[in-house]
Order: C-alpha cells, then structure tokens, then sequence
C-alpha cells in the first residue's frame, strides 16, 4: 500500500500533530514539516512537493491565509485543509480563494487521510499531465504552422520557377519542339500547384478565425469569375446578384466556397459541348444568402452524389484532387451555411448554398 | 503609367528567376534594358551609386518578398527615404510566388506597391502595368 515518491508537506504549530502524522505515514510518502507558513514557504522553495496539508488554525498566519498567498507562486501542489473546528467562514473563504482540494477536520482518520492524499496525488498527476500535453501540442502546432509556412514558400518557389520555364519554353515557340513532353511537364506541375495551394486552403480553413466583413456579392463573384475564368475563355458566365440587404459574412471562407465551387464548374465541362455555360444566382436578404451555380458539364452520377463531399473521393471518369468540394463543406461547417446538390449525368450539376446573414 | 519607361530592375535573391524574369521581360520588349540584383542591398547600392546618373536609375522595380537578410519589405523601408526625385520616376511591383495572406495583405497596403504580381510573370500582366 506504499506509494513513494509523494512528497507531502505538513504544517502545523503543534509538534505532536507533526509527529504523529509522521508516525502514521512515514513508510508511505516522503514527509516534510514545518511549525509555520514561513518555515513551510522554504521548504517549498527547496523541494518539489506534491501535495501541501496546512492546519487552519495557526498563529501568524493561517492555512487559508496561506494558501492563498502561494496560489500563484506554487500553484501546482494540491491542497488539503486540516482544521479542528468548524469554522464556515474558514471554509468558504478556503474554497472560493485558496484553491483547496479537500477539507479534513481533527482529529484526523488515518484512512480517511491516507486516501485524500492518495487522491489529491492522482489530482496532482493530472495537473501535470494536462499541462505536459497542452505545451507538446503547442509545440506540435506551432510546427505545423512552420510546416505550412514551407509548403507555401519554400517549396512552391521552385516550382513556380519550373512554370516560369514551361511560359518562357512557350513564348520562345519551344512548347512542340520535343514531342508532348513539355505538356506533359506543365500538365505535371500546374497539378503539384493545385494539390500544394488546396493544401494549404484547407489549414488555412481550419486555422483562420472568423471575421465578420460587409460582403458585396456582385464585386465578389466578379472577381472571382475573372480569376478562374482567365485559363478558359470558352465558359459563358451569366451572373444574376440580387442583394436586397446588407450582407455580413467571413469573407475568406466565402471566396474559398465560391472559388472552388465556380473552378469545379469550369473544370467539369464536356469537351465536346459548343455551349459551355455556367449560371450563377445570388439572392441576399436580412437573413441569409442563397447561391446557386448551375453548370452543363458532365454531370455526377447518382450513386456518388452522397461521398463528393469527402476527402479524397475522386470519381472514375472525371478524377479531380479529392479537396476542392471537402474544402467547401469544410468552410461551410465553420460559418454554419449548408449545402445541396442536383445532378444529371451528362447534362449538368447545380449546387444550392445557404449562408445565414451575420448583420 | 507613362510610356516612355526604359529601365527595369529586377531584385530576387533566386538566380534562377532572376534569369527567367529577365527572359520573359526582354521577350515583352517593353524595356529597353534590365539590371538584376540579387539582394536589396545590391539594389539600393546600385541607386545609390547612380543617383546623379539619372539615365542609369530604373524606372520600375520588380521585388521579390522572400529573400535572405533584406527581405521585400525591408527594402521599401529604405526606398521611401531615397531621394524624392528618384521615388516619384520609379514605382514597385512585388513579384513573389507568395500564399501567405499576411503577404498579400501587407504588400496591398503598402503605398510604394502599384501591383503585387505572382510569380511566374504573367507578360500580360506585366504590361497592363503599363497602358
């Protein structure tokens, strides 16, 4: 029943009380006594103890009185109160200010005693636990946020250069000048840049906190249109925004929504269709904000409609990166706005977002 | 911006863009000569240097952000101090391949930044910079 290694200190003015608590418990923990705080204040300082027992009624200062005064200082030992009255006041003011683990009055029950030690050490242990944990995921987090930073910098530089490369390759009339394999090299990293820029879209989704901006949804969707509609011109857009109210939202996670979502459109179509088009619906009142993208691409099948929100899922016939709509649900999740699709094989997709308005 | 732009200084720490960007740059013909400097402070010597030389100073500057040392906007807190002469004939264009919000967000604030373009340099881009 001996569990060494827990350092108890005692403190008490009256020696016999010292010496019987060492009597009883001295094969069972590491003991130190003190006649007084300050005696029990320099042990403190010189030993790492676990768990402090201070008897309330002592002269000079008392265990309350003392307790209090380390919270700060030793806040990690935990504290059990000993007192040989009843003394309400000193029990309140012990709880509410003194962070005490347990209240025992005197004469003690060594069992009764031995137990809240032993449970005051698990209560110790976790303590330090916790704490162990909180600072390993600190570390662990603040890594990943270097990690990030890298994907972002250092490794897409260089990659950039290589895009560069295949621009300057095309500009000098070089692109069909070793077969396909310039294509093949571009078609290589513009996939490395999709994957490296979704990737970090979607810690960003994670980390970033919320911000609440007025969003103006025709400049937004213009914006956007023009950014992913720059690599194919041959997608017709027609957009309708009517925003009859204010509008407040997290712009970042909107733009990501949207992004993916009007990039997925383009990206879809059917390479035969003369008529490719995608329609974009915006209706924004004091409540909410209704989005619908409409596209005539190639359509999802039935049977997948329920896994395109996951990760990685890619179908057969069309394989994307298995992100872009994970990333959009993600984003959604966080400014609580919901999601539904409808699809026809062959003949296209639209998808219905709804973000409540945060006016 | 005005037409009659000549000279364009290109600053990157990486050679291998530098050799790009000056390719794609001689390839737009809207320059009529380049200087690359592989440092912000080579760069500002290099202004420095030729401050009474008017004809040898750039007329636009293209800044990477990430470099060793000076970085990008290091380099604007000692371009704003230049001559005022010299600020005025010369605007900036960050170039970098940056996702970093905080980047993006701090270079569109600066005042000395007409444009931050993303690598690789889009030629079109570039010369919309210019019309």
């Amino acid at each position: 029943m001996s569990t060494p290694g827990i350092k108890v200190l005692y403190i008490d003015d009256e020696e016999n009380n010292l010496q019987a608590f060492k009597a009883s418990f001295r094969r069972l923990y590491e003991i130190y006594t003190a006649l007084s705080a300050e005696e029990g204040l320099k042990i403190l300082q010189n030993v790492n103890i676990h768990i402090i027992i201070a008897d309330q009624k002592m002269p000079n200062t008392t265990g309350v009185e003392f307790f209090k005064s380390i919270i700060h200082t030793y806040p990690d030992p935990i504290r059990i109160l000993l007192t040989g009255y009843t003394d309400i006041e000193a029990l309140a003011d012990a709880i509410n200010h003194g962070d005490i683990y347990r209240y025992i009055t005197k004469p003690w029950n060594d069992l009764e005693l031995h137990n809240s030690i032993k449970n005051a050490y698990d209560a110790y242990r976790a303590k330090i636990d916790l704490r162990n944990k909180i600072n390993e995921l600190e570390k662990t987090n603040e890594e990943l946020n270097r990690f990030i930073y890298s994907i972002s910098h250092e490794l897409r530089a260089p990659l950039v250069s290589m895009m560069g490369i295949v621009d300057l390759v095309k500009m000098e009339n070089m692109y069909q000048s070793s077969g396909e394999y310039w294509s093949l090299i571009e078609n290589c990293s513009n996939k490395l840049d999709y994957y490296i820029q979704k990737t970090v879209q979607y810690y960003k989704n994670n980390k970033t906190v919320t911000e609440q901006t007025d969003i103006q949804f025709d400049a937004v969707i213009a914006d956007l249109v023009e950014l992913y509609a720059y690599s194919d011109k041959e997608t017709r857009f027609t957009i309708h925004v009517n925003q009859t109210a204010a509008f407040v939202g997290d712009i970042f996670r909107i733009e990501v929504i949207l992004g993916n979502l009007i990039s997925n459109a383009i990206k879809y179509q059917k390479s035969n269709e003369p008529n490719k088009k995608v329609d974009i619906a915006i209706d924004v009142n004091a409540l909410q904000a209704e989005i619908t993208i409409t596209d005539n691409g190639v359509g999802i099948l039935n049977e997948h409609l329920e896994k395109i929100f996951t990760q990685f899922f890619k179908s057969k016939h069309h394989p994307g990166t298995g992100l872009g709509l994970f990333i959009v649900k993600e984003a959604l999740n966080r400014i609580n706005g919901k999601i539904s699709v409808k699809s026809i094989l062959n003949q296209g997709t639209a998808f219905k977002i709804t973000i409540p308005n945060a006016k | 911006m005005q037409n009659n732009t000549r000279k364009v200084l290109l600053i990157d720490d990486n050679e291998i863009d530098l050799k790009i960007n000056s390719r794609i740059i001689s390839l737009t013909q809207i320059f009529e000569s380049i200087i690359t400097c592989h440092s912000g402070e080579e760069a500002l010597s290099y202004i420095h240097r030729h401050l009474n030389q008017p004809e040898a100073l750039p007329d636009f500057i293209l800044l990477d952000i990430q470099m060793p040392e000076m970085d990008g906007f290091e380099f604007l807190e000692h371009f704003k101090i230049l001559p005022a002469h010299f600020i005025q004939r010369c605007p900036i264009a960050m170039l970098s391949s940056t996702l970093d919000f905080g980047d993006i967000t701090r270079a569109e604030a600066n005042p000395y930044i007409i444009k931050l373009l993303k690598k690789p340099l889009n030629p079109a881009e570039l010369s919309a910079l210019f019309i």
